[in-house]
Formats: C-alpha cells, sequence, structure tokens
C-alpha cells in the first residue's frame, strides 16, 4: 500500500471550495481492539483547522468518490493530540471533549511531518489574536444527511460531529456492531495482538468509571516571592491556616536567593532553610512526608502529601526550565512536580515569569516556553505538562496593572474597590485574548495585591520607583474535578516585598477499587481473547467435493464453488500451492477467481473449469496423471479447506504416443484403458503388425489430399471446436460414417494430434541437435534418417511428402513453403517443457531455425528416403 | 492511567492429528471456547484457534492447527507438521483401529516435526468408558515406549483437556528454560516475539516460523 501527498488532490476534491487539505497520512484507527484503516487529513478554512478522518473504499484510494468521510474533528481548545512513538508505531491519542481516538501509525518521516503539522495548526490557535474560532463551515459536516458529496458509500459511516456524545461512546465500544471496513487485519491475529498491550489501557482508560470511585482530596497550594531574604517568622499562619489538615501541600518559592553563587551554581543554603522553615509549619492535624523538592536557582517548589497517601502516590518526577538570560537561565523560568495518586495524575508547576510592567509578552512567551520545554524525560514517551489530569500552576507571574496610575491604584485598593483594578490587570486581559494559559482556571480574587511592599510593613512600596501595586502571585488549575474553596493572601507574613499566596482545592481523584479493577481487566482481556477468535476469518463453501463426470479432451466443464463469508470480518481467500507443486492446481484445471476478498455476509462464486488440452491430455492418457487434486483454499490469516476435484477422463488418440497408435488397429475407445497404459509404457505388442504410422493420421490427411490440395489456407485458418470434436469422436469411436468437419477443422485436427503427444515427432533430445544443423540440408537429412524414432520417422516423412502434394498446388492452394515450414516446423520440432518455460529471448531465431530445417524437407526430392516400407500417398489397404 | 504490563512473548505452534472422527475438532474448540461441539463437521481443511496462557509467569499463546484426520488428505496434512511445538496424537478409546494407527501417525510426526517437537498423546472420549476398546494401560505402556505424554482425555465433559495443552506448552517452555530447544532454527515452532505472519504462497512458507521474528 502506498499512499502519499500525491493523494492529497484526491482528497481535495471532497472538499468544498474554500477548504484546502494542507497534508494527509494513512493511519489505523483502533476500535476497541480493532484496527482499521483511515486517511487523516488537515483541512483549514479562513484560518480554521480541522481533522478530517476519511474511510476509503480501497487503498491507496483512486478517485474522490472511494472516501467517505467518517468524522470531522475541529481543532479548538478542546482538541488534544498526544503521541506515543514506539519503535513498531506512532501512537497518535486525538481527544476533543468526550470523544477519545487512538491512531497508529508507521513510523516514518513522513508520519512525523503529518504529525509536527497537526502540532503547527494546534499551536495555530494558540497564537490567534481574532476571537475564538466558531467552526461555522464545519456545520454541513455534521449530521449524516446532509454530510458529503457522494452519500452512497458512505450513509452508515458518516457519524455527528455534534456534541452527540452517545453516538461516540457507541462507536468506541468494544461490541460496536457498525464498523465499516477493513478489518481484517484483525484476523491475521498479530495485528491486534502487538498492539495488544495498547489496546487494553485504551480499555481500560476507557472503563475508568467501572472500576474506580471519587475520593476528594484537600489540595493545598502556597506561591511566595521571598525577596532572596531567609525566613524569618514561622509559616504557619500561610500553611496552616485552615481548620481541616490538607491532604497535599505544594509550596512554592521564588527569589529564594538573589546571590551570585546561587545564579552562577544553583547552590543555596536558603532551600534548606526554607525547607525546613515549610516542615515546620505544617497543618499539625496530620503526619506528612515529602514527595519531592525541586529547584532553579531561585524557583523553588515542595510536594508532600499525608503518610496516609504516601502508598498511593507513584512515578513522581520533577523537572525545570529556564527562560530567563539568554532564554534559558535559571534566574526565570518554571520547576514542576508531577505524581500519580491513586489512579488520577497531578502536575504542579512552580514559575517565576519576567519582570518589568511592559514586559507582558516576555511573560506570555516565558510561559509558552515552558509549556512547550518542560517535559518529565524519565518516563518514555517523556510526559509533558498537559498530559496530567490535573494541573496546578502556581508562581510569581509577574503580571502587572498598567494604564493606571500608581496613585490612583493605591485609592482604589483602600476604598476596597478591587473589580476595576482588575479589569486592568494584565493577566486576566492577556487570558481573555486567549495569549496565555490557555484552559486554565483561575479563582475571583478578593485579597488585595500582593505586590510591592515595603519589607517588613503591610506599607506600599515606599523607593523612587513607586512601583504600583499588582497580583504578580497567582494560582492557576486546569482539569476536571478540582474545585477552588479557598484563594487568599497572606499579608501577615512580612518578611518579603511580596505578600505569600495560598488557595485550597477540593479535588477529585479517582481512585482503584482493586476488586472491580481485577474484574474490569479480566473482562477486557477475555473479550479481546473471544474476538480474536470470532475474528478469525470463517466461511463456508457449498461443496467441498466437486464432481466432474466424464470429461473428453478438449471439452471444458465447469461448477462453480460458492464460498460465503459467515464469519465477522472481511476475508482475503486464495488458493495456495502445496508442497512440491508447481501450481496451486492441476494444468488440465482453471480456478477463477484465485484469489478474492469477501466482505461479510456475502459470497463469491468461483469457477472450476475442467479442461484437458494439447499440454495434460498426454499425461493422464498414460496414466501419469488423474483427474484428481486437492486444492487448498487458504484464507487469510485462518483456516485452510480443502477442496476435492474429481473427474473421469475419457482417453483419446489425441494425446496418445504415436508409438502406441501404430499398434492399435481399432478406434482408441474400442481398448482397454490397461491395454492403452501398457502400450504407452512400452509394453511389447501382441498380436497385430503395427501400421507404419497411426491410422488417425493417415484418415486425416487421406482426407485432406482427397479434398483440400486446392483449399486456400489450410493450416492456417482455425477450425471450429464443435467440428474439432465431432472428428474426436470419428476418430475414437470409429463410424461408418464420412469424417466430418470443414478441410480447415480437420487440418487443424491433425496439427491437434501431433501437438498433444507427449514427444514431439522430433525427440526433445535431438531438438538442440537439430536446430543445430538447421542451415545444412545434408545434415538434417541424416538425422532424420539415422536418429528419429522409426514411426516418427515416417510420419515425418509421410507429413513431407504430402505437404509437397499441397505445394505442387500452390497456383491452386496459395500455399507457399517457407509458410508452412514455419507452421510444421514449430509442430515437428516442439519446444522442450524446460525450455519454453524459460524467457523465450530469441523466440524468432529458433523459430526460424526450426522453420528451415523443415523447409530442407518441402522444397528437395525425397524418393530415395523411401525404403522397403510403403509410404505413399493416396488410398492404401 | 497506567495498567499493568500484559503481552505475550512466546508464540507456539501446534498440530492436533489423528483419525478421522476421534475428536480433534471437538478438543480444540473445548481448550478454546470451553464448549462441547455436539454436532461437528468432519474437518475438511485445517482448523485454525488461539488463546493465549501462561505458563512459568510467561504469557504464551498458542496458535493451534487441527488437521483433516481424512485419509485421502494424509498428504497435504502432513505439509502443516512443519515448524509445530507441540503434537497432539488424538485417538479414540472407543475404537480400536484409531489405537493402530498411531504407529502410522507418530511415524509421520517423527519424520516432519523436529526433535524437540513434543509430543502428546491423548486417548479421547474417556466418557464413553462404558464403550472402552482400549485399556489406559496398553495406551501408558505404548506412550511409555516411544517418549510420548499421555493422558485420556474427554473433549464433552473437558476433562484433562485444559491439562493436555497446558502440559505441552510447560514441556516446550521447560526445553527453551534447558536450551533444546534452539529459537532461532527456522522450525521450532517457537517464535519469541508476536511478528506478522503474513501472507503466504505455499503452505511450506507459513508453516515455517518466521527468522526474522526472533529476536532471542
Amino acid at each position: 500500500m502506498s499512499f502519499n501527498q500525491d493523494h492529497l488532490g484526491i482528497i481535495q476534491a471532497k472538499l468544498s471550495s474554500g477548504e484546502t487539505a494542507s497534508t494527509c497520512h494513512e493511519a489505523s484507527l483502533m476500535q476497541g481492539c480493532v484496527c482499521a484503516s483511515r486517511i487523516l487529513a488537515l483541512v483549514e478554512h479562513e484560518g480554521e483547522w480541522a481533522l478530517f478522518i476519511f474511510i476509503s473504499s480501497r487503498m491507496p484510494p483512486e478517485v474522490f468518490t472511494d472516501l467517505a468521510i467518517e468524522r470531522v474533528i475541529p481543532i479548538d481548545n478542546d482538541f488534544k493530540c498526544e503521541i506515543d512513538a514506539g519503535e513498531q508505531s506512532v501512537d497518535v491519542y486525538v481527544n476533543s471533549r468526550k470523544l477519545k481516538l487512538l491512531f497508529k501509525m508507521i513510523p516514518s518521516i513522513k508520519t512525523n511531518n503529518f504529525v509536527s503539522e497537526i502540532m503547527r495548526s494546534m499551536e495555530d490557535l494558540t497564537k490567534r489574536r481574532d476571537p475564538p474560532p466558531e467552526f461555522q463551515w464545519l456545520h454541513k459536516y455534521s449530521g449524516s444527511s446532509t454530510s458529503s458529496r457522494n452519500k452512497t458509500d458512505c450513509e452508515s459511516a458518516t457519524t455527528d460531529i455534534t456534541e452527540d456524545d452517545a453516538s461516540k461512546e457507541k462507536m468506541l465500544d468494544l461490541d460496536s456492531p457498525d464498523i465499516v471496513v477493513s478489518r481484517h487485519s484483525v484476523a491475521q491475529g498479530a495485528n491486534p495482538i502487538a498492539a495488544r498491550e495498547n489496546v487494553i489501557q485504551h480499555q481500560m482508560s476507557l472503563k475508568e468509571n467501572d472500576y474506580t470511585y471519587t475520593q476528594i482530596l484537600r489540595v493545598f497550594i502556597g506561591t511566595w516571592n521571598v525577596n532572596g531574604l531567609p525566613p524569618t517568622s514561622s509559616l504557619t499562619p500561610w500553611l496552616a491556616s485552615d481548620m481541616e489538615p490538607p491532604d497535599i501541600y505544594a509550596v512554592g518559592f521564588q527569589e529564594l536567593d538573589l546571590s551570585k553563587e546561587a545564579f552562577l551554581f544553583n547552590d543555596t543554603p536558603r532551600e534548606e532553610e526554607w525547607r525546613r522553615s515549610v516542615i515546620a509549619a505544617l497543618h499539625p492535624g496530620a503526619n506528612y512526608k515529602q514527595v519531592a523538592l525541586v529547584r532553579l536557582v531561585g524557583m523553588m517548589l515542595i510536594l508532600l502529601v499525608q503518610e496516609k497517601h504516601e502508598k498511593h502516590v507513584r512515578n513522581a518526577a520533577f523537572e525545570t526550565v529556564g527562560t530567563g538570560i539568554m532564554g534559558k537561565m535559571g534566574n526565570k523560568g518554571g520547576v514542576a512536580i508531577r505524581m500519580e495518586i491513586h489512579n488520577t495524575s497531578m502536575c504542579f508547576v512552580n514559575s517565576h515569569l519576567a519582570a518589568h510592567v511592559e514586559e507582558f509578552e516576555r511573560r506570555n512567551q516565558d510561559y509558552h516556553d515552558i509549556c512547550s520545554r518542560l517535559s518529565f524525560s524519565k518516563f518514555s514517551p517523556p510526559k509533558v505538562i498537559d498530559k496530567h489530569d490535573q494541573i496546578y500552576w502556581l508562581g510569581d507571574l509577574n503580571y502587572r496593572i498598567t494604564e493606571m496610575e500608581p496613585r490612583i491604584v493605591r485609592d482604589l485598593i483602600s476604598h476596597n474597590s478591587l473589580g476595576a483594578l482588575l479589569e486592568c490587570d494584565q493577566l486576566n486581559r492577556q487570558r481573555s485574548q486567549k495569549n496565555v494559559f490557555s484552559g486554565y482556571r483561575e479563582g475571583p480574587i478578593t485579597f488585595k495585591p500582593t505586590y510591592k511592599y515595603d519589607p517588613g510593613t503591610d506599607d506600599w512600596d515606599s523607593s523612587e520607583k513607586n512601583r504600583a501595586p499588582a497580583w504578580c502571585d497567582r494560582i492557576l488549575w486546569k482539569g476536571d474535578g478540582m474545585d477552588q474553596k479557598e484563594y487568599r493572601s497572606h499579608p501577615i507574613l512580612r518578611t518579603s516585598d511580596h505578600k505569600p499566596v495560598s488557595a485550597m482545592f477540593e479535588s477529585q481523584v479517582r481512585v482503584i477499587d482493586v476488586v472491580k479493577y481485577r474484574r474490569v481487566h479480566e473482562e477486557v482481556l477475555k473479550k479481546l481473547d473471544k474476538l480474536e477468535n470470532e475474528f478469525l476469518p470463517q466461511v463456508t463453501v457449498d461443496n467441498t467435493e466437486i464432481i466432474f463426470d466424464v470429461v473428453r479432451y478438449l471439452e471444458a466443464q465447469s461448477q462453480e464453488l460458492i464460498i460465503a463469508n459467515t464469519g465477522q470480518v472481511p476475508v482475503q481467500f486464495g488458493f495456495i500451492k502445496k508442497p512440491d507443486d508447481s501450481k496451486f492446481c492441476k494444468e488440465w484445471l482453471n480456478i477463477d477467481p484465485a484469489v478474492s476478498f469477501i466482505m461479510p455476509g456475502e459470497k463469491c462464486d468461483v469457477k472450476l473449469e475442467v479442461c484437458v488440452d494439447k499440454k495434460s491430455a498426454s499425461k493422464l492418457n498414460c496414466g501419469e496423471d488423474k483427474l484428481y487434486d486437492i486444492l487448498v483454499l487458504h484464507l487469510e490469516g485462518g483456516k485452510d479447506i480443502f477442496i476435492t476435484v474429481t473427474g473421469n477422463y475419457e482417453r483419446s488418440c489425441f494425446g496418445s504416443s504415436i508409438e502406441a497408435l501404430v499398434h492399435i488397429s481399432v478406434p482408441v475407445r474400442e481398448i482397454s484403458i490397461g491395454r492403452l497404459v501398457e502400450l504407452e509404457k512400452g509394453e511389447p505388442p501382441g498380436g497385430m503388425e503395427p501400421y507404419p504410422i497411426p491410422k488417425e493420421i493417415w484418415f486425416l490427411v487421406d482426407h485432406l489430399y482427397r479434398h483440400g490440395l486446392k483449399k486456400q489456407n489450410l493450416f492456417l485458418l482455425p477450425g471450429l471446436n464443435s467440428e474439432l470434436i465431432a472428428i474426436r469422436n470419428w476418430l475414437d469411436n470409429g463410424s461408418s460414417e464420412p469424417l466430418p468437419g470443414s478441410l480447415h477443422s480437420i487440418a487443424e485436427a491433425l496439427l491437434l494430434l501431433l501437438e498433444s503427444t507427449a514427444e514431439p515427432i522430433v525427440p526433445f533430445n535431438l531438438h538442440s541437435v537439430c536446430l543445430g544443423a538447421a542451415s545444412n540440408y545434408l545434415q538434417c537429412k541424416q538425422i532424420v534418417m539415422q536418429e528419429l524414432p522409426e514411426y516418427r520417422k515416417n510420419v515425418f516423412l509421410y507429413l513431407c511428402f504430402f505437404l509437397q502434394e499441397l505445394l505442387s498446388h500452390a497456383n491452386e492452394n496459395g500455399l507457399d513453403a517457407k509458410t508452412l515450414a514455419t507452421v510444421f516446423g514449430g509442430i515437428f520440432l516442439r519446444d522442450p517443457p524446460r525450455l519454453s518455460a524459460r524467457g523465450r529471448g530469441n523466440l524468432t531465431a529458433m523459430d526460424r531455425k526450426k522453420a528451415s530445417f523443415v523447409y530442407h524437407f518441402l522444397v528437395n526430392d525425397l524418393s530415395d528416403y523411401v525404403t522397403s516400407k510403403v509410404l505413399h500417398l493416396g488410398p492404401t489397404t | 492511567m497506567s495498567v499493568g504490563p500484559y503481552n505475550y512473548s512466546y508464540i507456539f505452534k501446534y498440530i492436533i492429528i489423528g483419525d478421522m472422527g476421534v475428536g480433534k475438532s471437538c478438543l480444540l474448540h473445548q481448550f478454546t471456547e470451553k464448549k462441547f461441539m455436539s454436532d461437528c463437521p468432519h474437518t475438511i481443511g485445517v482448523e485454525f484457534g488461539t488463546r493465549i496462557i501462561e505458563v512459568s509467569g510467561q504469557k504464551i499463546k498458542l496458535q493451534i492447527w487441527d488437521t483433516a484426520g481424512q485419509e485421502r488428505f494424509r498428504a497435504v496434512t502432513r505439509s502443516y507438521y512443519r515448524g509445530a511445538a507441540g503434537a497432539l496424537m488424538v485417538y479414540d478409546i472407543t475404537r480400536r483401529s484409531t489405537y493402530n494407527h498411531l504407529s502410522s501417525w507418530l511415524t509421520d510426526t517423527r519424520n516432519l516435526t523436529n526433535p524437540s517437537t513434543v509430543i502428546f498423546l491423548i486417548g479421547n472420549k474417556c466418557d464413553l468408558n462404558a464403550a472402552r476398546d482400549v485399556t489406559y494401560e496398553e495406551a501408558k505402556q505404548f506412550a511409555d515406549e516411544n517418549g510420548l505424554m499421555f493422558v485420556e482425555a474427554s473433549a464433552k465433559s473437558g476433562e484433562n483437556v485444559e491439562e493436555a495443552f497446558l502440559e505441552t506448552a510447560k514441556k516446550i517452555y521447560q526445553s527453551i528454560q534447558d536450551g533444546r530447544l534452539d529459537l532461532n532454527a527456522a522450525e521450532s515452532g517457537v517464535q519469541h516475539k508476536p511478528s506478522q505472519p503474513g501472507g503466504r504462497n505455499t503452505l511450506v512458507n507459513d508453516q515455517t516460523a518466521s527468522k526474522d521474528s526472533c529476536s532471542c
């Protein structure tokens, strides 16, 4: 299968005007544990992007009508795309609202390009300054009635892109009956198995609700810019101000140490000082265990959980990203810790974004840099921030209040009119313009700005700079089941020019019910096992024993075999070779089609035609072969069925050797089969004096001699099959009637009789000798006289006499020696089987030699060849 | 969200052989579906079944080829022996003729498989004890003399069916552990990693475990 960007044109033809397919790729959609082939295309319309999923009736598609649009997913804020790149496949998880799809792609540069194009289109969205996209152009693709241009082949395939979650869930169901296209890959056994673990994970995540229950955990998030100062007072008012002890603490600091040493060597005694004071100030109502601590220069984050939760914490990891000087130093940037608690993944990010009032775009950029550069590398593939169920983002984000005099700001604060100020808050503005923290939420701010105070006081900055107050220190979150209960500052802590901020969340985590989990897991496994056997291809054939009654030379007969696909998957079937056989059936049998494809519930008629012709007649005649064959009908990825083909072959003079025929005085049908086989084996003949040439040849030639000397184009025009059969019957059965058929049919019967023998007139072992001697008449003559077996020499000379006779009437019949020499050259000097099987490169050169060999005997006087045996033309006794 | 790893590390190829009507297909069906097929038609060809089992903590996928027992297909079914890691040789305890033919089936198996192929003799239909025509003792003796594993089983009741398939797998797995079975041999009948079987043009090609799939 080759599918590439050339097919973009076909996809483009499927789209409406104004829509542009920018790139496309082939992928396997995992539906349950079933792999189905799809084509994905990224389509753009006036700056809005969408992912189109196509089903193709053939791979690769050839015209746009091959394609049906299965689904269209807008690339909006709810669109997520995650990639697991493995050695064997690249898994692309596409999430959009409740829709979860898993595509498997073959690792390649093309795949990489395609995936990065999707990522780029997602980035486009985040960079978008305009109002959020509305995707009106996609409405026409929703609903099956108005969906695509050619409904005929895709009605069932087209599904809503609207919020119809029920139908989406249905499509993902393991038992879904409406899987439309080829899932024969399942039948191959290995395909879904190789992906088995992925499939199980996918299935388990879809069934998460069946084996988990929700538990609420209290999550405390704190952030404080400590301005490089050591702890001077207890942190209890900040960290333990709530009645109930939190289950989780994530405490972040910025500007822990502003010294050069900390900056250059990332080493500071402050880390331990602050850590101790955090530990000392934790809620007294519970015992805590530190999960991780991470620090980059002045940014530090500590994560602690209650002791009782420790055993449910897994896969904890931390990472840092510097976005400061030169875009990478650690004076600015972010640190993060992630963990899984029960069945929920959490990520905590503490960031210190670029400073200065006017630098909000730098802050936006820092945020994007952290998002794109921070990934937990100990996982394979690395996990990025966004790949977590719950994200808590805290820190000194440094967004200020702009377009307002510091004096007015302070004034409004003193009158507690925070609303007007919040409207001028850069973070609120940037967020509403979707420039930063897309998808994150923040609780309502009811506390005074936390910056900038004179250290040790609650007074606003009195320095020369006289900075306007600002809500630099913030806490945002993203994810489901997160409920912020508190969002506040703690002005009583006066160590720094910032006030600490904290938030309390009641967050739902999914707790695994071990018993239920095992049960669901078992169910998924069993279902996969069952599906695997069910998805083996299954067919029934109406008949495994094909019996042909009487089969005669050159009389084709056929029977039909009906193969019905009774399984659940499309079946690719084919007749396959048995060991030591060169073909999947004997040469007298023709199977059409020998390879095909059947959809579930459909049937395929296979025509089995038996025809014994000049190639197969001699073997059947001499008993070397029988009309008996066992065909192996193989279902790809499944079982084999044996089809037995039998028939009774009626022996004929066609296919009998010259040597056998000269010993038979009666019509061939009148002697026993055993006798014929004996004669073919060269058993000593008994009784009769053999004829010099087979009587059948004599009958045919004699008829032509009497009636056809003046016939035009004799041996050049074909006879009629029905007449050939009548002639065969006349020769084989004997008759008092005159020989039937036209002269052309009789001439062809003669040629066929000569061609059907196991060996030609010139035995195979003399073939090359004769060709070598072809230019020299005397040599040719010597071979014929001394080397040819007796009866074949007789036939050879007899026919040459006859042909000379024909040529003596050339003025009437228009024949010439060269033409006849060419016709009979090919018959007298038939190629040995090995030779004819080989590539016949110098075919014409060989044919010319054969012709020139025979030519000598058509133009030279043959009277001295005739020895004691009477070999003259015309009626004999 | 994470789930404990579930995957298999080996594929074992089995063949089931024996006279017509001894219950080969029923044994396969009982093993894969845990059900008895009461009116099972004669197998005209080679049926195919699969199941994943566990041996010593290892997940193993059994790929089972159930062959036609009719004498006239013997020449064709011989081509399915190649590359079998396990051969289940079945007779019917109520029909002596099926027992008498065992030596011919055994000869074929020995000639067409490799020396490490595990051959397991199954006396099927042990639920029909009243109609017994072959004693347990003589079959046991035949098995011992020829170094075969042996049980009497019933595809109908399910008795010993699971055991026969599992014991065969255990023995094969043991051979791998002992190094007696060379996984790199083309015809070991064992593949060490799930792999794509791919298309095949002749019987022989497919019967041979694909060499490139072994990464051991």
